[in-house]
């Protein structure tokens, strides 16, 4: 700004914005939530033409295009972390007190990686390769978080 | 003994120890009572993360009881009939404590109508065998044609469709020389004829395959109404997920030097624009820089307060107001204003009193529009708020 630009009508309007939303989980994704919560169990598709289970599952594979959305299997609820990130910005939106542990976690029968959080490990001893194991909610919110986070396996 | 959507109210009843979901029942203690008008009472305990429901008509000591009609009562649970209307028109009446009474809807999962889902064999029978039905005779004038369905898989079967003269035949077996003929396993079919699965995407992968006349297969879809399963043969209804939030953003606008004078400017019944040193166009509300000419703005203008309207839009589907997410009340009217010591575009844009909407006339060329006066709020925060609407100048 111009030095000796006059600033006296200058300030600051806060706002808080709400925005109400409505969101589907649609048929795939209400079967795979509502597994979790009711039966403790993780379930993923398979596509009939090439085998690959998919966790979180979906309508189609993204490969032979075979709709799959019927083919569930079962998974295990342990893994291994491909891929970790650490939130370390703390937001009201957030479903953990950062620090905390965001995996890419390939759970055993699985091909493709969930995304969860990890606790119950420093952040420090996170590698790729840690076996980790699912911790079900004790309540539950027909969420993602109906598995409350995911724990160091032996 | 009668039924509601299919499920007597016996069912809901009966079914709630399955439906138990101990977690969301974890320190609660309490009774909760039911009267279904004509069929009895019940009483539902809740006590260490366990249930018991029995019918009685003791109903002492229950924190909430629940009065409604059968119908009523069935609709609800199912989600047929939505509680907080039937609260509201009377239909379900609750006594006691309404807070205590919402804690039983977490308790229980929903009630699922138990329908058993059709093999693949029942299904390809259910279609052929409504397959006369479903034919559409003015649609097919003119058509002779001979149909072989070759419905692949040990639940699959042959059949002929006939289509002469407005009629539809179906015969078992294969004809000798159809005119399409139609190759297909019995999974892939049902799974069409449901509309779980597109017909390019059979064709196009090789699961599916027409001989013959293609331009016929092409018309199938006009001829015959699309199937529908018949009542025992729907799918069981699955419950769905569907999480309803509302996303809260802080946010924080500077005003700036400008901006700030003229927002300022509303708390004292002034309305400034500023006047661009070289085209001499008003800007309202005004802007650091010129638009046009990219030049710095600096001297500001009294206008208005009165003006005449040049434009008006309704709208009909507003959105959120981005600093507090609140929807307005629609149909809304923005008035394009232009204000006194205003000329050409250099209007300005607010609110039409809602009940004089329809008395605005709008003014073009030299001819003016209604003379409107802004009607100030009484508490002025610096906001264009601080204008509540213009109002006829009369």
């Amino acid at each position: 700004m111009k030095p000796g630009y006059d600033t006296t009508d200058c300030f600051v309007v806060h706002g808080k914005l709400a925005l109400p939303y409505t969101y589907f989980a649609g048929r795939v994704g209400s079967t795979f939530l509502t597994t979790i919560r009711d039966k403790k169990k993780i379930m993923g598709v398979r596509c009939r033409a090439c085998a690959k289970v998919y966790v979180p599952p979906r309508q189609v594979c993204d490969v032979c295009l075979e709709d799959i959305r019927d083919n569930w299997v079962g998974v295990e609820t342990t893994g291994t972390i491909v891929n970790y990130t650490v939130v370390r910005y703390s937001d009201k939106h957030l479903p953990k007190q950062p620090p905390y542990v965001l995996a890419l976690i390939r759970l055993e029968g699985a091909d493709t990686p969930l995304a969860h959080i990890v606790q119950g490990i420093d952040i420090d001893k996170v590698t790729i390769g840690t076996r980790v194991r699912a911790v079900f909610a004790k309540e539950t919110t027909h969420t993602i978080l109906d598995i409350d986070h995911f724990e160091p396996a032996a | 003994m009668s039924e509601t959507f299919g499920v007597k109210v016996e069912d809901i009843f009966g079914t709630m120890p399955d439906r138990f979901r101990p977690e969301a029942a974890k320190g609660i203690d309490a009774s909760y009572g039911y009267r279904i008008t004509g069929r009895g009472s019940w009483r539902l305990t809740v006590r260490n993360g366990t249930m018991t429901i029995e019918r009685t008509d003791a109903l002492e000591g229950c924190v909430a009881i629940t009065t409604a009609d059968p119908d009523t009562f069935v609709g609800v649970n199912i989600g047929k009939v939505d509680g907080m209307a039937a609260l509201t028109t009377g239909k379900l009446r609750v006594e006691g404590d309404l807070m205590a009474l919402g804690a039983t809807t977490k308790m229980f999962k929903k009630y699922v109508t138990p329908k058993k889902e059709p093999s693949i064999g029942e299904y390809i029978l259910d279609m052929f065998g409504t397959l006369e039905k479903r034919f559409k005779p003015e649609a097919a004038a003119g058509l002779d044609m001979t149909i072989a369905y070759d419905i692949g898989g040990s639940e699959g079967g042959k059949w002929t469709v006939t289509i002469r003269e407005g009629t539809c035949t179906v015969t078992e077996g294969l004809a000798a020389e159809p005119t399409l003929t139609i190759m297909v396993n019995a999974k892939d079919w049902v799974d069409l004829m449901l509309g779980r699965v597109e017909a390019m995407t059979l064709l196009s992968t090789g699961r599916a395959r027409f001989e013959g006349d293609l331009s016929l297969a092409m018309k199938l879809g006009e001829i015959f109404a699309p199937y529908r399963p018949s009542a025992g043969a729907q799918p069981e209804e699955q419950e769905l997920v569907v999480l309803k939030k509302i996303i809260s953003v802080n946010q924080r606008f500077a005003t700036g030097p400008v901006m700030g004078k003229f927002l300022n400017g509303l708390k004292e019944k002034k309305i400034f624009a500023n006047k661009c040193p070289r085209c001499k166009r008003l800007q309202i509300p005004p802007r650091e820089i010129c638009a046009e000419c990219r030049v710095r703005v600096e001297e500001f203008v009294e206008v208005g307060p009165k003006g005449n309207v040049r434009m008006l839009e309704y709208t009909y589907y507003a959105s959120p107001d981005p600093l507090t997410g609140e929807t307005r009340e629609t149909p809304y009217g923005t008035a394009y204003i232009l204000l006194d010591g205003c000329k050409g575009q250099e209007v300005f844009a607010h609110f039409i009193r809602p009940d004089q909407l329809d008395r605005i006339q709008l003014g073009w060329n030299e001819r003016k529009g209604t003379i409107v006066r802004p009607v100030w709020a009484e508490e002025r925060t610096g906001s264009v708020h601080d204008i509540k609407y213009f109002e006829i100048d009369e």
